[in-house]
């Protein structure tokens, strides 16, 4: 059995506004659910679809693209410039700004490697084509295959890399080339990975039944995390490792893009999806046997995916503000009030039955923040 | 003598369940769920066993018509969270095996909770909807 109870124990916390060091009695199956989000880090794998997957010569050459403004038609975005280390590998605006400001939020590109769909609206099905389309987005970064390839052959030291990576310099087929940039951008996400957090250590301990560690983790994050995966019913949607089933959902937040102009969701992305080249099902797809193109074979287009966006994963959210698709949320206390105040009325008619106002005290609110922030790995 | 009551018993067990098994499904090693309709009776296992929320899976079954039930003619599986009112987001494709049973890729329950798996089996004379209940945490 795991409960282990209200444990307050002789360890007390220095400071006038310190609260007795405890583990709450969270039940059974409360604590299965708590086990459920790790262990962390997830054993890396390599992706089938791209042969260069966790080829070091192939991450270091992502790892010099990422940073290299030559990659946007007008030489001065770089993937670096909206995916910033120091905000989460987000970029702190509501909206990215490339060439153009866009309909949504940067999403942050750390543990990509465990998704399933890419982008807000799971357009992309592997990290590589995911990291080609900004790179041709007008709106982005501009550039295409043949401005791609030029600058990849007509520099020494990436023609070099390069050939390192993929055994061959690049060829003459400008598609070709943009793709292995792709390739080698993705291989470098791969490995940008977040560290453990405090709930990690604390999810272990239970698993291990120490409560002397368990009870390090502060008991406002426990609260809240009570409320995470109890009335609050967060781990419906936010479930696993990476606090994300990688599916997409209508959470209410409306999906007018501007005057005249809404953001169809995930119900464009499926179309888009079907449509690209550069899917799973297609011909650069460097698994023969298309082992994970599972989901893009059988995924189906419904008229409820119309405003459904993808369930962002909540490790080290506190450093990726501001929140949800379009950015509309500045803070975490807004998320939190968003879904303790949620409007019923729109979400779509024939809309999910998961979301109900939560009508969390103040008190509440702050356990649930101070949950989402205990998820940060406390790096630079 | 209680010893050879007991092993009779076994044996009576051990022949009746073969003799179940052999009514339907017998094709599938390992079928762990049955659900008795009104003409068809369905025998099924996901691959893999269990299933995690958020994963693909498949679904090896059979399908047996009861006396005078008609063989189906097609099978169309789907599955959806009745008390969230909505299905999977991904549509199942069946494909039918030499062995007489089917193969159902591409289902995922991306959430935890209760989902109900259907198949549709149709004949000539109507379809029957048969539904297994299954609860994921």
């Amino acid at each position: 059995m795991r409960l282990l109870g209200l444990a307050f124990g002789a360890l007390m916390a220095f400071g006038a506004a310190a609260e007795p060091v405890a583990v709450l009695p969270f039940s059974d199956a409360e604590t299965r659910r708590i086990l459920a989000h790790g262990p962390w880090p997830p054993p890396a794998e390599r992706d089938p679809s791209n042969r260069v997957s966790g080829n070091k010569a192939a991450i270091a050459l992502g790892a010099a693209l990422f940073r290299d403004p030559r990659l946007s038609s007008n030489g001065a975005i770089a993937c670096a410039t909206c995916h910033r280390a120091d905000r989460g590998f987000a970029d702190g605006l509501p909206k990215a700004h490339g060439l153009a400001t866009v309909d949504r939020n940067t999403p942050s590109v750390a543990n990509a490697y465990l998704q399933r769909w890419y982008g807000w609206d799971g357009a992309g099905d592997s990290l590589w084509a995911q990291s080609l389309r900004p790179i041709l987005d007008p709106r982005e970064m501009g550039s295409d295959f043949a401005r791609l390839a030029a600058t990849v052959r007509g520099d020494a030291d990436l023609v070099r890399r390069y050939r390192q990576a993929f055994g061959a310099p690049p060829s003459s087929d400008d598609e070709t080339v943009a793709v292995n940039v792709a390739k080698a951008l993705a291989a470098f996400q791969e490995t940008i990975v977040t560290g453990r957090t405090p709930f990690d250590d604390f999810r272990d301990a239970l698993a291990r039944d120490d409560r002397a560690a368990a009870a390090r983790y502060p008991l406002a994050a426990q609260r809240g995390l009570a409320i995470f995966i109890g009335q609050g019913r967060c781990n419906v949607c936010h479930i696993g490792p990476r606090f994300s089933n990688g599916e997409f959902h209508d959470i209410g937040i409306p999906f007018f893009a501007g005057p005249g102009r809404v953001d169809a969701g995930r119900f464009e992305g499926i179309r888009r999806l079907k449509a690209s080249r550069y899917n799973l099902l297609g011909p650069f797809n460097d698994d023969p046997t298309r082992g994970t193109a599972t989901g893009t074979r059988y995924v189906a287009s419904e008229h409820r995916n119309f405003g459904e966006f993808k369930v962002p994963s909540l490790r080290n959210v506190a450093r990726t503000a501001p929140y949800m698709h379009n950015g509309s949320l500045a803070t975490l206390r807004d998320v939190v009030r968003h879904y303790s105040e949620i409007d019923e009325d729109r979400l779509h008619a024939d809309g999910e039955r998961i979301l109900k106002p939560l009508r969390l005290s103040k008190a509440e609110s702050d356990d649930l923040v101070a949950f989402l922030a205990s998820l940060d790995d406390g790096g630079p | 003598m209680n010893t050879p009551r007991i092993a009779i018993s076994i044996g009576a067990c051990l022949v009746l369940c073969a003799g179940m098994a052999g009514a339907c499904g017998e094709m599938l090693q390992g079928a762990t769920r049955t659900i008795e309709g009104k003409s068809y009776v369905v025998v099924f296992k996901t691959v893999p066993d269990p299933i995690a929320v958020g994963s693909h899976f498949a679904l090896d079954f059979a399908v047996c018509p009861r006396a005078k039930a008609e063989a189906p003619r097609s099978v169309r599986v789907d599955a959806g969270m009745p008390e969230h009112r909505h299905g999977m987001n991904y549509r199942p494709v069946v494909t039918t095996r030499p062995s007489g049973a089917y193969r159902a890729d591409g289902l995922m329950f991306h959430m935890p909770g209760r989902w109900d798996l259907t198949f549709d089996v149709a004949a000539t004379s109507g379809t029957e909807r048969l539904t297994s209940t299954m609860q994921l945490e």
